[in-house]
């Protein structure tokens, strides 16, 4: 399809945001969910009885911290595909 | 040493095998596969370049735009005629998105219904398997519901399994490889409703054990809660987290099923990515968004 300049510009600036928004968006639920893992591993490693418990709790709080990064990823598609 | 399997990883298996077979079988051939109806999902379809891909995903992405940009028939209805007759009924906002998703939530529902029948036909003292897994699951979720709600309020078990339950056949039935299914919580209504629905619940649980002025006091008094207009603003971003927080679990994993296997021209990579973001993913966000929907009730009932 044939695109004007200022459409292509427009085209150009929402791909580039998406991309921006993804990365940046991606940084804190990784540093988050990595922080859980080790503090979740810790917690095993002083009670392994408790093991399935603090894996359950680990999984839903990862889950819940995940969102933000998720709010990123519908952020970056309705740049992409509704522009 | 003929060991005995427990039935899930029988059922992992099967799918396994049976999802193998048609990757293989599907992989094998240049041209599009048409099984059943051209529609909806393109689990056998090549794609050639760039655009094609791309093409690809708005279709996944957003159907109705889709159709309404490319300006064709969609083979959804079937005929011409049945696509007028819609247009007709639902005006020019079409819905065609609307009548896929309707269709995958009456499956999902006969499913569930069928599940249900059949284990409901011979219940014994001495359970059989399928009994033993769904006793599990819902003696799981009981003591849930006794650890945050506490044993008088223990008629809320039906409303948490069957909201575990539901999404998690919805996030499962996509996984089967036939064109045209999806999972229903793809598509933003579901989760929308479901969000909706678990909050509304929340708050006649509060009026009913709190009183009218008593619950409402926490929104409408100044006196009692300075910050009464965050709590009002909260409670919509509770709706919005949590239904977006499924939404885009599911629509994420089901785009970067669909790259990574046009990639990689659906060799074997798509069953490892159907195991994460199918089986894995899709397990974690109905149980995630069960446990939020019960805290949102424990943490309403107990102030």
């Amino acid at each position: 399809m044939e695109l004007t300049l200022a459409q292509g510009i427009v085209k150009a600036a929402a791909l580039l945001g998406a991309g921006m928004c993804m990365g940046m968006g991606a940084l804190g639920p990784g540093i988050g969910e990595g922080f859980v893992a080790g503090k979740a591993c810790e917690g095993i490693a002083r009670s392994p009885e408790n093991a399935s418990l603090i894996t359950r709790t680990m999984l839903v709080g990862q889950a819940v911290s995940e969102s933000t990064g998720i709010y990123s990823l519908v952020i970056a598609l309705l740049l992409i595909f509704s522009t | 040493m003929a060991k005995k399997k427990s039935p899930i990883l029988k059922i992992f298996i099967i799918v396994f095998i049976i999802e193998a077979a048609l990757v293989f079988v599907s992989s094998g051939f240049n041209k599009q596969l048409q099984i059943g109806l051209d529609d909806g999902k393109f689990v056998f379809r090549n794609i050639q370049s760039h655009y094609d891909l791309q093409e690809k995903i708005t279709e996944e992405f957003q159907i109705d735009e889709y159709y309404r940009q490319t300006g064709e028939t969609p083979k959804i209805y079937g005929s011409n005629k049945t696509y007028e007759f819609f247009k007709n009924v639902f005006g020019n906002a079409s819905a065609i998105g609307t009548f896929q998703l309707l269709r995958m939530l009456l499956i999902v529902d006969i499913l569930l219904l069928f599940i249900a029948l059949l284990i409901k036909r011979k219940l014994l003292k001495r359970p059989s398997q399928p009994q033993i897994i769904f006793e599990l699951t819902y003696s799981a979720l009981e003591q849930f519901v006794i650890e945050t709600l506490g044993v008088e309020r223990i008629h809320f078990t039906p409303y948490i399994v069957t909201l575990f339950l539901f999404i998690w056949v919805c996030n499962m039935v996509g996984m089967i490889p036939i064109p045209g299914f999806m999972e229903p919580t793809r598509n933003l209504n579901v989760p929308l409703g479901l969000g909706v629905f678990a909050v509304a619940i929340v708050h006649i649980t509060a009026l009913k054990v709190k009183g009218v002025w008593g619950h409402l006091q926490n929104y409408l008094n100044p006196v009692k809660n300075p910050l009464f207009l965050l709590d009002i603003i909260g409670e919509f971003s509770k709706v919005v987290s949590i239904s977006f927080r499924l939404f885009g679990n599911v629509l994420g994993g089901a785009i970067i099923i669909t790259v990574v296997s046009s990639l990689v021209s659906y060799v074997v990579f798509p069953v490892g990515l159907n195991l994460f973001f199918g089986m894995f993913v899709g397990t974690i966000q109905a149980f995630v968004f069960t446990m939020l929907a019960l805290t949102y009730i424990g943490v309403e009932i107990s102030e």
